[in-house]
């Protein structure tokens, strides 16, 4: 807040967030979620100094163990120690979620920007992402899983493709509103082109919609990611996933609850933080619910 | 409180009304559970088991299998012979036998079922089962002449098969296409009453019935008045259908619910002396790294089918070491099996002998190229797990396994490809023979067989052995086919299921027989516990 001089006028175009993380504070819920979400993105980080097991490593003769002992959270059904499992299984899911949100927002930010600010493609593009949005996400994510194949790269577009149209929807309804403001017409009439002004102007007036909006998807991915795994259109073996050490854990739920339950109790807490997060920044980043 | 007594008062009227019912019903019907249905009851035109298992108890076979599932017994023929040059069958037929609509069962049936089934523009299934046929006449009302153009040494053992089961052939005519949908007319101990197709199958009691097969305790009639199969398509579901008696028995319990259902007084288990359904993974030996034999042990001696028995299967099944059971008609006990142990250090050795060096990350490497595989499986649950235990095996000993596991709509499009190094897969069998004829025949490639196994040798032994009059001519020719493909390890087997019946003890116990993995045979001997 200190260095604000001169520069700070020249941009002012951009949203300024004065204090954002310091009401952030105030809200304990949110803060909490905060704080969990980075505990498990660390986690998850730093997976292989925190757990002396390789996450490959198969003994069907030490299947299924209860948690308690060596094993912290007991062993899956081929062995393997079950914690180890779940912080590579949620680097795995991070990874889903992130690069299906970021694959979703470059094409529906696009498509979103794009039909705001040339008025005649608005008709076409907008109808097509309304096709698009008709469909359940899960079945667009399972038609586009079966379409591209088994794996990552598969798997992330899918994620990314099924996250679009969603973005595009409301990157568009606040690149409309943009459009109105004064400056931006200001901008064309001293010549800006198109390029400057959609990236200059518009993009940038959008931005913080479009990252609270992605907060709130990014949740929603990895719960697509993890369902997507539990009906095996996910990764192939043996890479760990949560949503398929869950769907792995469910023939054993008498037998051995602990490895679905704690699998899925590990999307509930990070699509549970997500959603808190993204609600809280919805608010701090509204100007009109500002205290 | 006042809804709570009208609610009880209710309750005890209609507990009141259902008592008789139910111990009648409990008498006279018994339910069997089951995951899946067929897609029709025409024995010409279907391969699934779920027909197998209607189709044993509604019809019969000329010849059947006693419970060691070697031994050819009488079923419709009470006798037969065989010419010396192995050409010419002579059935003669029971004279006691009708089927269900009261008909007497004639060689005009027996003419008439096999004619429709190998009838050129007939779209029948396995017609192959028949072997080359030049005629098929009856001699009499009651003596068949089955000729074949050059001998088939497993005739009798395929007419054990529910393809043979003979049908009532104006029947068929006259239902065209509706035949084993809307009706079907055998001469076994149940009478096909209704279907509604992925709900039940229901069956009567065909009351004539007293010609059942020797080994069969109870030669007829049936044991129970009404007998229903029941679809009940997930198997948790199934499962506690058991429990709760919805259900008196089923085969179809996975293996992880069987310690679960053991538990319980009112269920118990029941196994046949003998089934034959073997998993095993399949090499294929024109693939770069799998020509090297050593290679293909070294795979064979890592991966440790006894864990996968134990823990997969739950002891449900037995380590393999052969590609098919020891039990089953022409293995030869005389082969080298050392290859199909489980010894990783000795895989290790093998690997190194070829070559192959501890790389980076664990990978073992040649020439710049890391030791990697590619896996082709089916999805679902017990598969997975087994190619996941394969996959964590062959790590340890430094091969890299990409699996790439596919639902069962796609996986037999993808095996049919040459793409991949390895693939999973399970198989039923009659005997050694039957095989040996689907997988290791140079003719099956590429699929079934998927290994590219193209020996003139077995070629020509299987050939002899299906050519052969008498049964140690069979059995030397096969033998030496069977120790050939061994030798050469194309695959690693892994277990052989055990078929378990649960059985509530509203059945007396009963033996089950392996027959096709068809458990409960004609369901002579189920019979209800009083």
């Amino acid at each position: 807040m200190s260095a604000q001089g001169p520069a700070s006028t020249v941009t002012a175009a951009r949203p300024s967030r004065p204090g954002m993380f310091q009401r952030l504070r105030s809200d304990k819920v949110a803060l909490a979620a905060l704080i969990l979400l980075l505990v498990i993105v660390a986690a998850a980080v730093f997976a292989p100094l925190l757990t002396p097991f390789d996450p490959y490593h198969t003994n069907l003769r030490l299947r299924l163990r209860p948690p308690g002992g060596a094993h912290l959270l007991g062993t899956d059904s081929q062995g393997r120690d079950l914690l180890t499992r779940l912080l590579y299984g949620t680097r795995t899911t991070l990874v889903l979620g992130f690069a299906g949100v970021a694959i979703g927002t470059l094409i529906g930010g696009t498509i979103g920007l794009l039909a705001a600010f040339y008025r005649r493609l608005e008709g076409p593009l907008m109808r097509i992402v309304d096709v698009l949005l008709s469909f359940p996400s899960i079945l667009f994510g399972l038609a586009l899983a079966a379409m591209l194949g088994i794996g990552m790269d598969s798997l992330v577009i899918a994620l990314g493709l099924s996250a679009s149209p969603r973005i595009a929807r409301v990157t568009r309804a606040t690149a409309a509103t943009v459009m109105q403001a004064e400056y931006m017409e200001a901008g064309r009439v001293i010549g800006l082109s198109d390029a400057t002004l959609i990236h200059r102007y518009l993009l940038r007036n959008c931005a913080a919609s479009i990252v609270v909006y992605c907060t709130l998807q990014f949740g929603e991915t990895i719960l697509l990611a993890a369902a997507l795994g539990f009906l095996g259109l996910g990764l192939q073996p043996p890479i760990a996933e949560l949503g398929s050490i869950a769907a792995e854990g469910r023939s054993f739920i008498f037998l051995a609850p602990h490895v679905s339950t704690a699998a899925s109790l590990l999307i509930f807490v990070i699509v549970l933080s997500c959603n808190v997060l993204g609600d809280a920044f919805r608010d701090l980043t509204d100007p009109k619910l500002r205290r | 409180m006042d809804s709570f007594g009208s609610r009880a008062a209710s309750l005890a009227f209609a507990l009141l009304l259902a008592a008789p019912a139910a111990a009648l019903a409990q008498e006279s019907t018994l339910t069997a559970l089951r995951t899946s249905d067929a897609d029709r009851y025409d024995p010409q035109r279907t391969t699934t088991l779920a027909a197998a298992e209607v189709l044993y108890m509604v019809g019969e076979t000329l010849v059947t299998l006693d419970r060691d599932l070697k031994t050819v017994r009488p079923g419709l023929a009470e006798r037969w012979e065989v010419s010396p040059d192995g050409r010419t069958y002579t059935f003669h037929l029971r004279r006691d036998v009708s089927f269900c609509d009261g008909k007497p069962f004639t060689a005009a049936a027996v003419v008439g079922t096999v004619e429709r089934w190998l009838n050129p523009d007939f779209a029948g299934v396995s017609k192959w089962k028949a072997g080359k046929v030049e005629s098929i006449k009856a001699l009499d009302d009651h003596t068949v002449e089955y000729r074949l153009k050059e001998p088939y040494s497993e005739l009798l053992y395929q007419m054990t098969q529910f393809n043979f089961v003979i049908i009532d052939p104006e029947q068929a005519a006259a239902l065209k296409d509706n035949f084993g949908i809307s009706a079907f007319n055998g001469t076994g101990p149940f009478c096909f009453r209704s279907w509604k197709p992925r709900t039940e199958t229901v069956l009567t009691r065909h009351e004539a019935y007293r010609w059942g097969p020797a080994f069969m305790e109870n030669a007829g009639p049936a044991g129970v008045a009404r007998f229903v199969w029941k679809i009940v398509p997930e198997a948790a579901t199934l499962v506690a259908a058991l429990q709760t008696g919805e259900g008196d028995l089923s085969y179809s319990v996975p293996a992880w619910a069987i310690a679960e259902v053991q538990a319980n007084p009112k269920i118990r288990l029941l196994n046949p002396d003998v089934a034959f359904r073997t998993h095993y993974v399949g090499m294929k030996i024109t693939r770069p790294h799998l020509a090297d034999k050593r290679i293909r042990e070294a795979i064979s001696l890592a991966i440790d089918e006894g864990a996968i028995a134990d823990a997969i299967f739950f002891g449900e099944a037995e380590a393999a070491n052969a590609y098919f059971s020891k039990a089953t008609l022409d293995f030869n006990p005389g082969m080298k099996l050392g290859a199909f142990r489980y010894d990783p250090a000795r895989a290790k050795a093998l690997l190194d002998e070829a070559g192959w060096v501890a790389g980076p990350k664990g990978v073992r490497m040649k020439d710049g190229k890391p030791l990697s595989l590619n896996f082709y499986g089916f999805t679902g649950d017990t598969n997975r797990q087994m190619a996941e235990a394969i996959q964590g095996d062959l790590r340890k000993i430094g091969v890299d396994l990409k699996v790439e596991l596919y639902d069962a709509t796609i996986v037999w499009g993808k095996l049919r490809t040459q793409d991949f190094d390895l693939y999973q897969m399970n198989y039923p069998y009659l005997s050694a023979g039957e095989a040996m004829n689907l997988y290791f025949l140079s003719s099956n490639m590429p699929t079934p067989n998927r290994m590219n196994w193209n020996d003139p040798d077995t070629d020509r032994l299987i050939e002899e052995g299906n050519r052969a009059t008498s049964p140690e001519a069979r059995y030397s020719a096969f033998a030496q086919a069977e120790a050939i493909v061994h030798e050469a390890v194309l695959w690693k087997p892994l277990v052989n299921e055990k078929l378990t019946v649960v059985s509530r003890t509203t059945l007396k116990p009963f033996k089950p027989h392996g027959i096709s993995g068809a458990a409960l045979y004609n369901g002579l001997d189920l019979i209800p516990a009083k």
